[in-house]
């Protein structure tokens, strides 16, 4: 039985801090959310502490440093902890950069998208009509291609490297986000109180910001955590398929895209390279496994019908 | 609203995604330069520079941008889509050459995905919270989380690295000259089914045994969200009150799981199924540049490689029309499964 | 029937059809255990339309889904007994049921005793039509019996037909398959028959050899199925399932009769629509034919009026008397309304957050309450000549988790004492059949019972 002072004290917080204080217990009882978010964690420190891991040999920290330049990979040793790539790149080094990589591309890419596909949707929601429509045709038409063959025509249009990628998925990425909220909006929008709000004389982008927007937030919000992973993920792949950054830059997908001839091994040993295919697509897994969790275990946070006060 | 001004309206609907996909493929291409785009009016790979120039002049490649557009609209109409570097053709008879693969192993692997994804789903929401749920559970949000490229090269690696098995690329070359032989009749153009038709089953089982482990990897990564769906759909079925009805008649487990709340769970996965189709087309880039099917995914990725400007825009052209209709396919069949969309 | 230790309550009697002894079902959810019956004994009389009245969350419908045993996750039945007393025409003894298997269960459900729900449009599968559901009644119950049927129409057919007619062969042939069917149930009903008989001859005995016996008799029906032989395989086979088809037609047939009876107009159509498509009194009309279809000896009848304009509300209620009256025997009627319950039963039990507070024939309950909750209740119901606040009885539900201790009552209770606190009243016969749970009325002052 909590003590009445306990009672008091929730009573007397704000809503939105108990609900935070609600949600974030929740988010800890699970514990596959609590394992999503370690691993975020663990990636996240180690990006930050790039330079110190693994301080980097040239003026452009994301070039992988590479002794020597036998083609075949070499195993694990104590001057490479995880081995190396074809042409010597010490892979330790690629993958603590590209974790930082990694970061620079999902949080840049999922914070431009919230920001477009918000404003987007408040503004397809909150007004409907003519507006609503054409965002509407215009979301359908992004959503009428697959996702990954629109960013490869797109790279080819534009040129490649890292910033290209950066920039078509920004492009590419923010009609999901457009969508998700408008639909949600368009239920918070006939609620009594947002009539009662215009009733009082409040203003549009008031009404918006103030009551349309922190109801209607939750879905998007779900969305972005999913999709940090997802974006990482096709980042790679359009690296993985030579369109992202140039070879020996310490970015997951092209680390990958180097290991693709060592799946045979020897012929007398046929998991000679193991380490090469296995390890870095292997962080590339945990690190989207993390968000995963974590998105996961937030949107059945959210899902009101689970939801519990 | 009847059925029929329904169809009517997503039809135009669709003309008017597919003529906004064109704008956009038209404005990507327009990002370009006048030198590579002019290899869409191109029809065999012996060009000069000076024939460029000659083209580009008699292409209007310098117009302004909306005649050109009706031009190249036209041309598409005409069905010239140009050359392509990397086909060593024109692009249709690269399309011709290229998609029968793809289509191959899409038509395996989809009913695979849609079945993995219902029964994993459907086991998991039945038995809520026991073992076997938190398994498939689990299942699903890792197989999401895998990199395609990595799942494919482990798989490469176990089985065809160590085991020598499944090999990867569509056919032998045993088996290849079988079927590029004389007495080989394309019926289908799909090598599978074409091996059956002329009864030479060392075609059809080579043919088998190489889309094995693609199909695996693809049945991984992508039944992960159905599966979730299903898993969802399936309980909120569960909980609903003609649940309840029939078992105060008399239902059985088997009825009421199969009878009752499978057939509601269902409807949305029929809507989920096309949002699938596409991501599988997306997939089928990277699967088969991995297990060397050279199909429709990895000529996109080659002409992505190789500034292929006329592979390029017809394969995103292509993709997206594939992908409005089948759209619009899955849409008439919720339409028709549902009987409350159906009668109202 | 030897009465109970703990309660004395109203035993079997030679026209009792259904009992429950100090029942206790739990539900244990995140937030804890939710009491929800606290020792529940009601009896329902054959021809006897019996009520059950209280607030929202005292546990009406829990005790009859606990009945039938259709509690939803995460209740479960901890305690008590439930015996039944179907098919008076060899049995004097009733079946305890609370330990039977499921299997059982389902051959009784939707047989012998039957529901109907709160909201029809949410009770009726929205992808079925009406046919498939009210059909599937028959299909689980009655399926020897239309077999039956249809085997004789298809003789009948035959014999009409001309010698050399393509029909004929194919009436021949459904009618294999049809009789292979038959066998399979024929035979499952025997065998279940025995298991049963069995078990209705172990029910008096309470010695351990009895009990493992009937543990394994219930293992043995959880086993049992009808099995139909060349059916079997020819059911699941699509091309030949058309043997099925004057099956459907009886079928059919069946459900068109029931509708009809039932007041729907232009039954044929209605069967092939789907429940979306119909008014919330039709829908309810469908429900009860799902009901009703195999004559079931009790109907329970969960608010089946509560979400229905007042209009169709009388219809539905009309309708059910008349039921009464010609097909059923018993109604156990759940209401919170205490107007239905004066125009349509005859005997009543309050109930109040679990615990029975009185039970009584109704003119009785009406004229003169004992507890003081079925005071408070009917002297809240506005009354017409009535000029002064309406009364209410203060304070709220309690919270399931965490009920009073004592009697459940005791804190709003306007005669309140010590005791109630701390001890549970006993039910006693107040007056010859009139029952009250309560301290103001202790177990010395009770009538012979």
């Amino acid at each position: 039985m909590e003590t009445t002072t306990d009672q008091r004290h929730l009573r007397t917080m704000h809503p939105r801090l108990r609900e935070l204080l609600f949600t974030t217990r929740r988010f800890l009882k699970n514990p596959l959310s609590v394992i999503g978010l370690s691993l975020v964690v663990i990636f996240g420190i180690i990006a930050l502490l790039a330079p110190v891991l693994e301080p980097p040999k040239y003026p452009d920290p994301y070039r992988i440093p590479h002794t020597g330049f036998r083609i075949q990979p070499s195993p694990p040793s104590a001057e490479h902890p995880l081995g190396t790539m074809q042409q010597q790149y010490d892979m330790l080094y690629g993958l603590v950069w590209g974790a930082r990589s990694a970061f620079r591309i999902g949080v840049v890419v999922v914070v431009a998208n919230l920001l477009i596909g918000i404003v987007l949707g408040l503004l397809a929601g909150y007004f409907g009509g003519a507006l609503d429509e054409v965002i509407m045709r215009v979301t359908d038409i992004f959503f009428a291609i697959p996702f990954l063959v629109m960013a490869m025509a797109l790279v080819v249009a534009i040129g490649r490297g890292l910033k290209a990628v950066i920039a078509v998925l920004i492009i590419l990425g923010w009609p999901s986000y457009t969508r998700v909220l408008r639909s949600d909006i368009l239920v918070t929008r006939n609620k009594d109180f947002i009539m009662a709000a215009r009733a009082s004389g409040a203003s549009h982008i008031r009404i918006m910001f103030t009551h349309v927007l922190p109801n209607a937030m939750y879905s998007v919000l779900i969305l972005a955590s999913l999709n940090i992973g997802n974006t990482i993920l096709t980042a790679a792949a359009l690296s993985f398929l030579g369109l992202g950054s140039e070879t020996g830059t310490a970015d997951w997908g092209q680390i990958v895209s180097l290991c693709r001839n060592w799946i045979v091994g020897t012929p007398t040993d046929r998991f000679a390279y193991w380490y090469v295919v296995f390890i870095p697509g292997f962080v590339i897994a945990l690190f989207v496994l993390g968000w995963n969790l974590m998105g996961d275990a937030v949107r059945d946070i959210f899902d009101p019908r689970m939801r519990r006060r | 609203m009847s059925l029929f001004s329904y169809i009517v309206r997503r039809l135009l609907l669709m003309v008017l995604v597919l003529v906004g996909v064109s704008l956009v493929v038209f404005a990507m291409m327009m990002l370009l330069p006048p030198g590579q785009r002019v290899a869409i009016y191109v029809n065999s790979d012996r060009i000069t520079p000076a024939m460029m120039d000659a083209m580009i002049a008699k292409y209007h490649l310098n117009d302004p941008a909306p005649m050109q557009y009706a031009r190249w609209i036209t041309n598409i109409f005409r069905g010239e889509f140009g050359y392509s570097i990397t086909a060593s053709a024109p692009v249709l008879d690269g399309f011709k050459r290229f998609f029968p693969v793809s289509l191959e192993l899409v038509l395996v692997a989809a009913p695979l995905i849609i079945l993995t994804g219902v029964l994993l789903g459907s086991l998991g929401a039945v038995r809520k919270d026991t073992p076997v749920d938190h398994f498939t559970r689990v299942l699903a949000i890792v197989g999401f989380s895998l990199p395609t490229f990595w799942l494919g090269l482990l798989l490469l690696m176990v089985f065809y690295g160590f085991a020598g098995i499944f090999p990867p690329s569509q056919l032998s070359n045993d088996v290849r000259n079988i079927v590029f032989g004389g007495n080989f009749h394309r019926y289908t153009t799909l090598v599978t089914l074409d091996g059956i038709l002329n009864w030479k089953w060392p075609v059809v089982w080579d043919s088998v045994y190489r889309m094995i482990l693609p199909s695996l990897n693809l049945t991984i990564l992508n039944s992960a969200l159905i599966m979730r769906l299903m898993r969802s759909s399936m309980l909120e079925s569960l909980g609903q009150d003609y649940m309840m009805t029939a078992r105060a008649k008399g239902a059985d487990r088997r009825t009421l799981i199969r009878r009752h709340a499978r057939r509601n769970a269902l409807l949305p996965v029929v809507t989920i199924s096309g949002i699938t189709f596409a991501q599988l087309m997306s997939e089928m880039v990277i699967t088969e540049t991995i297990f060397d099917r050279k199909g429709i995914g990895w000529w996109m990725a080659q002409a992505a490689l190789q500034l292929d400007v006329s592979a390029i825009m017809f394969d995103v052209l292509f993709l997206g029309t594939v992908y409005v209709v089948v759209n619009l396919l899955v849409d008439l069949i919720y339409a028709w499964v549902d009987p409350r969309v159906r009668l109202s | 029937m030897e009465p109970h230790a703990e309660s004395p309550v109203p035993a079997g009697g030679a026209g009792t059809l259904a009992l429950t002894r100090d029942l206790f079902t739990n539900f244990y959810t995140f937030e804890g255990v939710v009491r929800a019956l606290n020792g529940v004994s009601i009896v329902v009389n054959r021809g006897e339309t019996y009520g059950l009245v209280g607030e929202s969350g005292c546990g009406k419908s829990v005790t009859v889904r606990s009945l039938m045993r259709i509690v939803q996750q995460p209740g479960r039945i901890d305690s008590g007994k439930i015996v039944l007393f179907l098919n008076a025409a060899n049995r004097s003894r009733g079946m305890e049921i609370v330990e039977r298997t499921e299997a059982y269960m389902q051959s009784i459900r939707g047989s012998d005793i039957s529901m109907i729900f709160q909201e029809p449009g949410a009770a009726l599968n929205p992808v079925m039509s009406v046919l498939d559901q009210v059909g599937e009644s028959y299909r689980f119950h009655r399926m020897e019996q239309m077999i039956d049927e249809t085997l004789e129409r298809l003789e009948k057919d035959r014999a009409g037909m001309a010698g050399a007619d393509p029909r004929r062969a194919l009436r021949r042939v459904q009618a294999v398959f049809l009789r292979a069917e038959r066998e399979g149930h024929r035979r499952y009903a025997a065998r279940v028959k025995v298991i049963d008989d069995e078990l209705y001859e172990l029910e008096e005995r309470q010695d351990a050899e009895a009990r493992d016996r009937k543990h394994a008799l219930d293992h043995a029906r959880d086993r049992t199925h009808p099995r139909g032989g060349s059916s079997v395989v020819a059911r699941r086979v699509p091309f030949l399932r058309r043997y099925r088809r004057p099956l459907d037609a009886t079928i059919r047939a069946h459900v068109v009769e029931l509708l009809r009876s039932l007041g729907i107009p232009n039954p044929e159509n209605v069967a092939q629509r789907y429940p979306h498509e119909l008014s919330g009194g039709m829908q309810q009309r469908i429900v009860i034919a799902m009901a009703l279809a195999c004559h079931p000896t009790l109907l329970v009848a969960d608010e089946p009026t509560s979400n229905l304009d007042v209009t169709i509300q009388a219809q539905i209620v009309e309708l059910i008397k008349d039921l009464k009256r010609t097909a059923i025997s018993s109604v156990l009627f759940i209401t919170h309304d205490l107007g239905l319950v004066a125009e349509v039963c005859d005997r009543v039990t309050v109930m109040y957050a679990g615990d029975v507070s009185e039970t009584a024939p109704v003119k009785e309950l009406f004229r003169k309450p004992l507890h003081p909750y079925s005071q408070g209740l009917l002297a809240s119901v506005p009354k017409v000549q009535q000029v002064d606040e309406l009364s209410m009885i203060p304070g709220a539900v309690p919270n399931l988790i965490r009920p009073p201790q004592g009697c459940r009552f005791h804190p709003r209770c306007p005669r309140r004492m010590d005791i109630c606190e701390r001890e549970k009243p006993a039910t006693v016969e107040h007056e010859p059949g009139h029952w009250v749970a309560c301290h103001l009325y202790p177990a010395s002052t009770r009538s012979a019972s």
